[in-house]
């Protein structure tokens, strides 16, 4: 096995050159990648990158910075592996979709994609991805001891695994956190919520909407990634347990407590329109500084701090998900993983590894996060060891009082596999769900009403 | 007031609220394209800015230009145009004037293609185009576009061949000419209009169309209606250039609609008052 163990000198050190070169401009970094000396870090894992050096693999993703960043370092992998990859940015609603016709049709397009957490149960039961536990286990391919599997987070690896098999690798994550004006909370005295009461009565005393300022706003627009990406949490810490029995149970007072919760905070408190948002409209409402806290991603702090159109830059401060009267806190789980598309010659399956390899490595996050040359940081790295970098955390905490800490908090303490139902009809449900939701917020019907629907609707699936 | 007058106003009332109600989409995009994404987030909404064409030349000229996208949204709705034209002209005389067996089953089988909800077709189609290695590619696309453009290319000139007398096709055949002569000396000319018509609808539908593309489209071929979408992203939607890419999306479009207003609006009526009822 390999001895080799960089200490965190080395890893800066190759860091500092490759910001230094970085910072002559993408053409030099192009350049500069093609040497052997920037491949060190990798060349000193025990196995042979250019096992199947010649093969193509197109790699699907979706627009978004942190794939871009990746996206950028592609030539490294060239040189490193003698593999081509070919990217292609596909937004993500269209990528659920057009990656399960080409599983379902087993046409190997994508030899791996950017994939959605949820959707690995129904994955793994048509065999349409492999798991990674082979890749993983065979010496040929994987240095376990320069890889480090347990550095990757573990919320978001038992988040695409089934029956204990890892089917995605994750690339870059995100958690749900409260993000809250300090300005505001500061003069009225307020300390961000510990509980959802709390939550509630610091919403009651910041909405003032004559001042356009609401007091705090939550996805509203339904859809599976939508607002059932933030009521689950809300489920889950009213008490409410998903699989009731052994039987997929969406109703019940749990359930409508959690409802009514989230129904009367964006009734009362969040601006009209927030029925019809999404995060990316959240973000922009607080940036513009007329909502005065918000819990959703903790990756759009970047969107809040943009100095191009935020007004609140400086102003903001972060804290885990209140507590529910269960007493947890939960935050989503939410990871774009890889994996392995089952349809592909084995040649090609070797490339794909190696890719996932390559881009989940210890090595590629630093270079696509602190260490990255362009002006987007990510702030989703996989791995616990980055989250501990001095360099990573000055970066991150840039961002706003107890960024860090609430993103690390909720990574470690406050994520709960059960979280969502992991079944393989759950873009089904999801969209059941979505919509018995906003059935209630809009009012069409009552919040029991629109649950019981719901589990009306659920249980066929279930069967079939 | 007397009546007539009231009724001027109320129809001045309602023809307004529908024209705010159309054209406010499209003055959003056009100002918003404008702005920066400061003033875009700002409220109330501005009216007087500074304009700037910044977010013209990010998608224009930036890493992510839509210059390709915008070619191959070209390639993409000229060919089907093209093709369609091709085949449409012929197969349109051939249902208007021709006796033959199995014509009425032909016009119908013509038509049933247009009675499947696309979305149910896309799966399948994308399995004909990946096993014949034709995903990702002009030809690939432009088939299948063919699919609904074709059969409402043919039902929207049947109309125009209907309407031409028989006596002047005889004539032609009277001084011996023959029957493809009479059909491009004879009967095309007189439908110019129909044919500009048709031309027009088929490259709108192709210009516009999103939901085939998305899934047979690929990194080589992406028309701009697909590219357009990468502007929303996870992170953050960018409102400015999604707007600019609009707008430029919206220009041929514009364009070949005024070029082709007169016919248009001939074309329309034709279609509405002989098109179905007839038959």
């Amino acid at each position: 096995m390999a001895s080799f163990k960089p200490t965190r000198r080395t890893l800066l050190k190759s860091g500092t050159a490759a910001a230094a070169l970085a910072a002559f401009g993408p053409g030099i970094l192009r350049h500069a990648s093609a040497q052997d000396a920037d491949l060190a870090p990798y060349k000193s894992a025990q196995i042979d990158w250019r096992q199947v050096s010649g093969e193509t693999i197109t790699v699907a993703v979706i627009p978004a910075s942190y794939f871009e960043n990746l996206i950028a370092l592609a030539p490294q992998f060239k040189s490193l592996t003698g593999i081509d990859v070919r990217f292609e940015k596909i937004p993500p609603a269209q990528i659920r979709q057009k990656s399960v016709i080409d599983l379902t049709s087993k046409t190997g397009t994508y030899a791996t994609h950017a994939a959605d957490p949820m959707y690995y149960a129904l994955y793994a039961a048509n065999k349409w991805v492999e798991s990674l536990d082979t890749y993983l286990n065979d010496k040929a391919l994987t240095d376990q001891a320069w890889f480090k599997l347990d550095d990757i987070i573990p919320a978001w690896r038992s988040a695409n695994g089934v029956d204990g098999k890892l089917y995605g690798m994750p690339y870059d994550g995100e958690v749900t956190i409260q993000v809250y004006r300090k300005d505001l909370y500061d003069a009225k005295g307020l300390k961000p919520a510990d509980t959802l009461e709390a939550y509630m009565s610091n919403a009651a005393a910041l909405n003032t909407p004559n001042d356009r300022v609401w007091g705090a706003a939550l996805r509203g627009v339904a859809g599976a990634g939508q607002n059932m990406y933030i009521y689950p949490s809300i489920f889950r810490e009213f008490g409410g347990d998903w699989m009731k029995g052994g039987k997929l149970t969406v109703n019940g007072p749990e359930a409508e407590a959690a409802l009514a919760w989230y129904v009367d905070i964006m009734k009362k408190y969040a601006p009209t329109a927030a029925a019809n948002w999404n995060w990316p409209d959240i973000a922009d409402a607080f940036s513009q500084g007329t909502v005065a806290s918000y819990i959703d991603a903790h990756s759009s702090a970047s969107v809040i701090n943009n100095p191009e159109k935020s007004k609140v830059i400086g102003k903001v401060a972060y804290a885990r998900w209140p507590k529910g009267p269960s007493g947890k806190r939960t935050t989503s789980i939410w990871n774009w993983g890889f994996p392995i598309n089952s349809a592909l010659p084995e040649k090609k399956r070797k490339a794909t590894w190696l890719f996932i390899q390559w881009a989940a490595s210890a090595e590629t996050q630093a270079r696509t996060a602190h260490r990255f040359a362009g002006p987007t940081k990510r702030s989703g790295v996989n791995r616990t060891s980055v989250w501990k970098d001095p360099d990573y955390i000055k970066l991150m905490n840039g961002f706003g009082e107890n960024f860090v800490e609430a993103t690390m908090g909720a990574l470690q303490q406050d994520t709960d596999v059960d979280w969502r139902p992991r079944v393989p009809q759950w873009p089904a449900i999801g969209d059941t769900m979505a919509t018995a939701i906003q059935s209630a917020l809009s009012g069409q019907a009552t919040i029991k009403a629109a649950l019981d629907d719901a589990q009306r609707r659920i249980e066929p699936m279930m069967r079939g | 007031m007397t009546a007539r007058r009231f009724r001027i106003i109320a129809l001045l009332g309602i023809s307004t609220v529908f024209l705010l109600a159309w054209a406010f989409p499209i003055v959003w995009s056009v100002l918003n394209s404008l702005k920066t994404d400061t003033d875009v987030l700002a409220y109330p909404p501005k009216l007087v800015f500074s304009p700037t064409l910044e977010a013209y030349r990010d998608v224009l000229f930036g890493s992510g230009s839509i210059l390709p996208n915008l070619l191959s949204s070209i390639i993409i709705s000229v060919g089907t145009t093209i093709v369609t034209m091709l085949m449409a002209v012929p197969a349109a005389y051939a249902l208007a004037r021709l006796r033959f067996r199995g014509k009425k089953l032909a016009g119908f089988y013509v038509l049933a293609t247009q009675m499947l909800p696309p979305v149910g077709i896309i799966i399948p189609y994308f399995l004909v185009l990946r096993n014949i290695g034709w995903i990702d590619t002009y030809q690939g696309i432009i088939l299948i576009y063919l699919s609904f453009s074709l059969p409402f290319a043919i039902w929207l000139l049947v109309s125009y061949f209907e309407d031409i007398p028989f006596e002047m096709e005889e004539a032609a055949y009277l001084d011996g000419a023959s029957r493809l002569k009479t059909l491009w000396r004879i009967i095309i000319p007189q439908v110019r209009g129909g044919i500009a018509v048709t031309v027009v609808f088929v490259f709108l539908n192709a210009w516009n169309e999103f939901l085939f593309a998305v899934v047979l489209s690929g990194n080589t071929v992406r028309p701009v209606t697909v590219a357009m979408f990468n502007f929303v992203s996870v992170e953050q939607t960018l409102w400015a250039k999604l707007a600019a890419v609009s707008v430029l999306a919206m220009l041929p479009v514009v364009v070949l609609g005024v070029v082709a207003q007169k016919h248009i609006v001939k074309g329309l009526t034709v279609g509405a008052v002989k098109g179905g009822g007839r038959r």
